[in-house]
């Protein structure tokens, strides 16, 4: 089964937003930036202090069920209810520095 | 405030200085601290709680001043939520019982993830001790092309910042030279606390909430700002839970976050935010990017290992290997220790006057312990295995690729560690439960833990598959023993899992959870640490078996031994007299004997027997007789399965010293499982039959039967009722699945 997701700069297949995709969503290898996290307030405030901060470029590595992604260099694996939570944006082209 | 954590020691005027090592998780602190003290660290607990307190002397200090290491847990921030968190949270504020407040502070910071890290780092920075930066793994960062100029660094953080390849234990010397200037002249860093950042309410607010819970510990007023900071911007759920807390403390929290929320300022979102701002403009400032990011070797590795499919058929596999080494690679060790065992009892035996001592000696001591002792490559190897897998990396992506399979018993990935940790023993795998972060999700892998087989339940297991189970061979490698094993170990695994899974549906129902879990690089596993540990572990086991083993099987010989009847020694002695008057008439007369080797050897059991059952243990083994006897076992057993609730280990060696003790004084000492082989029950067909083993090692399989574990679990829980529920529902367990096993097998023709 081919997986559903949308490319860098694409409007994503499943979402109604484009501006607030699920992370679950995202193709691997893109990058995007946190937009907003729909989580209760204890995990959300671990969430942003390990770096899953709103308008944070972050980098999906891979997509099965869970995800791992990329942020400040460092992968994180997220389950796919933690995933779901995550909106994003797609960001045009794939970030270079993700330092910034 | 930089002296409150040197005092001055009391008899020989030295100075007292404790250094705490703090830094995120996977950061190669233990390395670093492992460095720093050499091979004198103590391992300990926490007052009250299980985590692991690791402190050692710092080598090189000088004469006057005794400087203490103490490796606080790994923690990502100020504000915790967990157990560890909170343990290295508490001891930075000074507000831990029986722990000093620190002196000088180091921080480890992996440099290749400098912008993460340097959130808890600056954190630990505000709280305005003389501080010193470690900043591990340059190499890593370099190879990554992060060009990071320390020296900037440490002018924007205003401390001390040495840069380090602690796996190859590069510039710890500086290291240890820098924390030593602290202690002697401590200089406080400049680094402005990011509440000045932070709008003015924020301030007023913490100010006002430092003076309202009037928070006990350290005087300086930086630390206690910095507290009621920490405690202002934390979540919700923690709290109730946090016994540190002081009463009233909620209210004023509750107040001071309604009156910033009425400014329309965000209190959970702004801290974070305006800390990533400034260690952003940091970075900056200090790091140079000198390649584009590109895919590691470890992303390449991950996509396999992490896969979907092959992934778990890799995790499939690695677990077999494992479980199949421990029964093949330990094999030839083991021999050797039995040997060992068997030639120690024959010199003691050899140089003894017959008698009771001797009997406690040989039958009590050594062939007791020995017998235990034996199990020692077994346990070395699944503690090399688990730390291996936990140094290289892997664990957490067993952790990750498990989180799948997890959520459907209502687990998350991380509780998969634990529970593989109870493969070596319940007792680490409970303690490593403190990283889960919701009670009742902790509470159900603690319940089911012990349902993994643990390397006590190894030498059972090894015992009675050698004992009762023919060899068969399949194909050259697979072997019958290697299968029973792995069953034994498949059936704990699935009623571990299932009863996880009732619990989170019936007692300890609660929201699906959630997981975010750092995947560390993959490295090439510092041996040597593993090693270290495996040695630590060992000895632990050593240690219990030359105490609390030692001094069970003490008793056990005793009460298998006592009372004695002289009346019955006399009526077996005049009965040895008339055979051997018999064999010396017919001898006179150049006649064969037939049978008479025989029936002395008919005479010699019966006496044995007689005599364990006369025993006091024989008694006991009697009382519990009539709740075994459904399950096809005799008192003997009774009396292994008596001594097994305190240890399961203690099973093979109770047994060992229950058949040696009612064996015939000066047989020759056999190997184990071939005593029990020969066995027999009273009608003359023998006791260990397949069957027989099978029931007996699913008895084991469930049944709680470990002292340690009881007490860890009470002191995890803070209640004896957790611990006793545990035992109860095991115990249950234990019986009913013997009961079927016993019954089944009949039905399916066993004999």
């Amino acid at each position: 089964m081919r997986q559903k997701g949308w490319k860098a700069g694409e409007a994503p297949a499943g979402c109604k937003q484009p501006a607030a995709c699920p992370l679950s969503q995202v193709q691997a290898g893109t990058s995007v930036r946190i937009k907003r996290l729909t989580l209760p307030p204890d995990v959300l405030r671990r969430l942003r202090e390990i770096g899953f901060c709103e308008e944070r470029k972050i980098r999906l590595l891979m997509r099965q069920n869970s995800v791992i992604c990329e942020v400040c260099n460092t992968r994180f694996g997220l389950n796919r209810k933690l995933a779901e939570a995550i909106l994003v944006e797609p960001l045009p082209v794939p970030v270079r520095d993700q330092a910034a | 405030m930089s002296d409150a954590g040197s005092a001055p020691a009391a008899a020989e005027g030295r100075r007292r200085v404790a250094v705490a090592l703090a830094g995120n998780p996977n950061t190669g602190k233990t390395t670093v601290f492992n460095l720093l003290t050499g091979l004198r660290a103590k391992v300990g607990n926490y007052p009250g709680v299980t985590v692991e307190r690791k402190e050692g002397r710092l080598r090189g200090a000088s004469g006057r001043t005794e400087v203490t290491v103490l490796d606080l847990p790994g923690a990502y921030s100020l504000s915790p939520r967990s157990q560890d968190e909170r343990i290295t949270r508490d001891a930075l504020l000074g507000r831990l019982a029986g722990v000093p407040s620190p002196g000088v502070v180091v921080v480890v910071l992996d440099a290749s993830n400098l912008q993460r890290h340097l959130y808890f780092a600056t954190q630990v920075i505000e709280l305005g001790y003389p501080t010193v930066v470690a900043l591990n793994m340059m190499d890593v960062a370099e190879a990554h092309g992060h060009r990071i100029d320390a020296g900037q660094l440490a002018r924007e953080l205003g401390v001390e910042v040495v840069p380090l390849v602690a796996s190859a234990g590069r510039g710890i010397l500086r290291l240890r030279s820098s924390i030593l200037r602290q202690v002697d002249r401590p200089t406080v860093g400049s680094w402005r606390p990011v509440l000045m950042d932070l709008p003015a309410p924020f301030r007023e607010e913490t100010e006002r909430l430092a003076g309202a819970i009037g928070l006990s510990g350290a005087g300086a007023r930086g630390q206690r700002e910095i507290h009621a900071f920490c405690l202002l911007m934390e979540g919700s759920e923690i709290e109730s839970a946090d016994p540190g807390r002081e009463r009233g403390a909620g209210d004023a929290l509750g107040e001071a976050r309604r009156r910033i929320e009425a400014r329309g300022l965000d209190w959970r979102a702004l801290p974070v935010e305006s800390r990533y701002r400034r260690i952003g403009g940091i970075c900056e400032r200090s790091v140079t990017e000198t390649i584009p990011p590109r895919e590691t070797l470890s992303d390449r590795i991950d996509r396999w290992l992490t896969h979907r499919y092959w992934g778990i058929a890799l995790l499939a596999i690695v677990l077999g290997i494992m479980f199949q080494a421990i029964f093949v690679f330990a094999h030839w060790p083991m021999e050797l220790l039995d040997g060992w065992v068997g030639a120690a009892g024959n010199w003691l035996a050899q140089r003894m006057p017959a008698g009771d001592l001797r009997s406690l000696l040989v039958d009590g001591v050594v062939a007791g312990v020995g017998a235990v002792v034996v199990f020692l490559p077994q346990i070395c190897l699944l503690f090399l295995f688990i730390g291996l897998l936990e140094e290289t990396g892997y664990m957490a992506r067993a952790a990750f690729i498990m989180d799948r399979w997890m959520m459907k018993l209502g687990l998350h990935g991380r509780s998969f560690i634990p529970l593989l940790g109870s493969f070596a023993c319940a007792i680490p795998g409970i303690m490593a439960t403190r990283t889960i972060e919701s009670w009742r999700e902790k509470l159900a892998v603690i319940l089911v833990a012990p349902l993994m087989s643990c390397s006590a339940r190894l030498p059972v297991y090894t015992l009675l598959i050698a004992a009762c189970l023919p060899e068969r061979r399949w194909l050259g490698a697979v072997r019958l023993s290697g299968l029973a094993l792995l069953g034994m170990y498949g059936l704990g695994v699935g009623s571990a899992m299932f009863m996880a899974w009732l619990f989170r549906r019936t007692i300890l129902r609660g929201d699906p959870p959630l997981l975010v879990m750092e995947l560390p690089p993959y490295k090439r596993p510092a041996l040597g640490m593993v090693l270290r540990h495996v040695g630590e572990r060992a000895g632990m086991f050593l240690r219990q078996a030359g105490t609390l083993i030692l001094a069970f099987n003490m008793v056990l010989w005793f009460l298998a031994t006592y009372p004695r009847s002289e009346e019955r020694a006399a009526h077996y002695g005049a009965a040895r007299e008339q055979l051997q008057r018999e064999r010396a008439g017919r001898d006179a007369h150049g006649l064969d004997a037939p049978g008479w080797a025989e029936r002395w050897a008919a005479l010699e059991r019966e006496e044995a027997a007689e005599r364990l059952e006369r025993s006091f243990a024989g008694r006991l083994g009697r009382c519990l007789e009539p709740a075994i006897a459904p399950l096809g076992m005799d008192w003997k057993i009774g009396i292994g399965i008596v001594s097994s609730f305190a240890a399961r280990e203690l099973f093979v060696s109770t047994m060992s010293t229950v058949y040696r003790v009612g064996a015939a004084e000066g047989s020759e000492p056999v190997r184990l499982a071939e005593h029990f082989r020969r066995q027999t029950r009273e009608d003359g067909s023998p006791v260990y039959t397949a069957r027989r083993g099978l029931t007996l090692m699913v008895f084991y399989v469930f049944a709680l039967q470990c002292a340690s574990t009881v007490a860890v679990v009470r002191r995890e829980t803070h209640s004896w009722r957790w611990p006793l529920f545990q035992w109860a529902y095991m115990g249950a367990l234990a019986w009913g699945f013997a009961w079927i096993t016993w019954h089944g097998t009949r039905w399916l023709g066993m004999s």
